[in-house]
């Protein structure tokens, strides 16, 4: 149950992004409304056997980590090398790409927080970061060399497990830190992100931690592209800049990309107490499911009950709404269409961070989430980039006897979508991120101070 | 094969595992304990002995790697005994 009067501030954040050597990169290109989208070497080595070609990928050798090859395997990276000595050798040996990510995220976060050790090794200090993908890269070579090349189990070495189990994110982040509270977590899907900083909200809000390293990694690999790739669902036939297009009328996917994206929660009156920097205080998590059984479609009736569940009775109207927006057919008119259902058509403006750098699956709500609190930062509101035209038509289902929403085409939104970055007094924000499964989240936050 | 050769073989793999102090290399001897000495993790002990096995050109029982110490000498006459067994 939440205790009343606890509150739950942002106080620090960090990520890995495409393109970008650090957060005040990605800040200054998402603004200066630049596209972190480039066509993927890996993806045409491939030729015909891949569709897409387009990705927000990071290299290894961009975050300047080197892997080392094991010379018992074909191709199988042992382990990898910090060049730049940030992570212990002990902590990297336990970890694939995504983990490193998600270290090199929270040491960021950890830092701007300004938590001393003591506050960050604390019985009431938890982490809780969760991936879409499973450590792809580690285990496809690992069983072909045991399957296909028969290869003793020995020779794959003791770190398959832990450099691949579901919470590897969660366990390296909390074997470098060193926190004593909980370690889990939350996997649902391209909510991921969202997700686990909703529950470390919750953690706060229920007064079960004090300090919570929370947010969702997505470690570059082929075999996540490819399995999309398979689905049909991702992005084709424009420049890798043009590629993703969330609410344009002529999107068809979006573009798989990888990052992370990390943040420290803590208590709000402790984090007040010490003269912390509050970034942006959470005011509002709701997450739940369409019920419709369809493991794929958006359902305009789940998210009509994701608003209600956020916004309650309060009234609340955010100044911005940062969509799921990816780019995909069904899922942006359904989403576009709930929320003008909810908000109406004033007041507010719509803005897609994936159509700058792509969709970074179990990342992309908690790199989402940083987008939203630069937003606050700067009083400026991201675009929709490429969202050039928008459908004068009706969409096929709301030409329907069961269609219960707005019958509006989406061209009548069009002031709601800026297709640039510009300036605006932001006090709140709300979040939204969807995923396979039909799961919903929802959070909102707003300045501090208001 | 001498257990000198054995043992700079043993080396040259240990330089390759990260978690090991490399410093500690330079003295190492047969009495000397991969995990009390040179702070070899417990769970790098099979890749020890699965590079072992590909350096020396042998390979263990299962039931020898299970009963194998964590001293140099260890590896050293589990080599040596799994060559002359041909």
């Amino acid at each position: 149950m939440e205790i009343s009067g606890r509150k739950v501030a942002v106080v620090g954040m960090g990520g890995v992004f495409p393109t970008c050597a650090n957060l005040d990169e990605f800040s200054e290109k998402l603004f200066s409304n630049k596209s972190l989208i480039r066509e993927w070497d890996k993806a045409v080595e491939q030729e015909k056997k891949i569709r897409s070609k387009v990705s927000g990928f990071v290299t290894e050798a961009e975050m300047n980590i080197e892997p080392v090859y094991s010379t018992l395997l074909e191709n199988y990276p042992e382990v990898y090398i910090d060049l730049l000595n940030r992570i212990p050798d002990s902590n990297l040996s336990t970890a694939d790409i995504g983990s490193i990510w998600a270290m090199l995220a929270s040491l960021d976060a950890v830092k701007m927080s300004g938590w001393s050790h003591q506050e960050t090794q604390s019985e009431v200090t938890g982490v809780v970061i969760g991936s879409g993908g499973g450590g792809h890269e580690i285990l496809r070579h690992a069983w072909h060399n045991f399957f296909e090349l028969d290869k003793k189990s020995r020779s794959i070495g003791s770190h398959t497990v832990d450099r691949a189990m579901v919470y590897r994110d969660a366990a390296n982040v909390s074997c470098l830190i060193k926190n004593r509270g909980v370690c889990e977590s939350i996997g649902s899907a391209c909510a991921t992100g969202l997700g686990n900083i909703g529950y470390a909200y919750r953690l706060i809000k229920f007064g079960l931690q004090d300090r919570v390293v929370a947010g969702g990694v997505e470690g570059t690999s082929l075999e996540t592209f490819v399995g999309f790739d398979a689905m049909q669902v991702l992005s084709r036939g424009f420049s890798p800049e043009e590629s993703s297009r969330p609410f344009d009328k002529d999107r068809n996917g979006f573009v798989c990309s990888f990052g992370a994206g990390i943040v420290c929660l803590e208590e709000y009156e402790m984090a007040k107490a010490r003269g912390a920097n509050i970034l942006a205080v959470i005011d509002s998590y709701y997450n739940n499911s369409d019920g419709d059984g369809d493991m794929f479609y958006p359902s305009f009736n789940g998210q009509q009950r994701l608003w209600k569940g956020l916004l309650g009775n309060s009234e609340i109207k955010p100044d911005v709404v940062k969509a799921h927006g990816t780019s995909t057919p069904a899922g942006d008119a359904i989403e576009l269409l709930s929320i003008v259902d909810c908000l109406g058509t004033k007041d507010y403006h719509i803005c897609a961070p994936k159509s700058q750098f792509g969709h970074m699956l179990g990342a992309a709500g908690a790199v989402e989430f940083i987008t939203a609190i630069l937003m606050l930062q700067k009083q400026k509101v991201l675009p929709c980039l490429n969202a050039n035209n928008l459908n004068q038509e009706q969409e096929n289902f709301q030409k329907t006897d069961k269609w219960q929403g707005p019958t509006s085409p989406l061209a009548d939104f069009r002031d709601i979508l800026p297709q640039q970055s510009f300036e605006k007094e932001i006090n709140s924000i709300t979040c939204l991120n969807y995923g396979f499964g039909g799961t919903n989240s929802a959070i909102l936050i707003s300045k501090d101070n208001l | 094969m001498e257990r000198q050769e054995i043992i700079d073989g043993l080396v040259e793999i240990l330089k390759t595992i990260r978690t090991i102090d490399q410093e500690k290399l330079k003295s190492i001897t047969e009495e000397t304990d991969f995990i009390a000495d040179l702070g070899t993790p417990s769970t790098e002990l099979i890749n020890i002995a699965a590079k072992a096995e590909q350096k020396f050109d042998v390979e263990f029982d299962d039931d020898d790697i299970d009963d194998l110490g964590s001293k140099v000498k260890d590896i050293v006459d589990l080599i040596i005994r799994t060559k002359k067994k041909g």
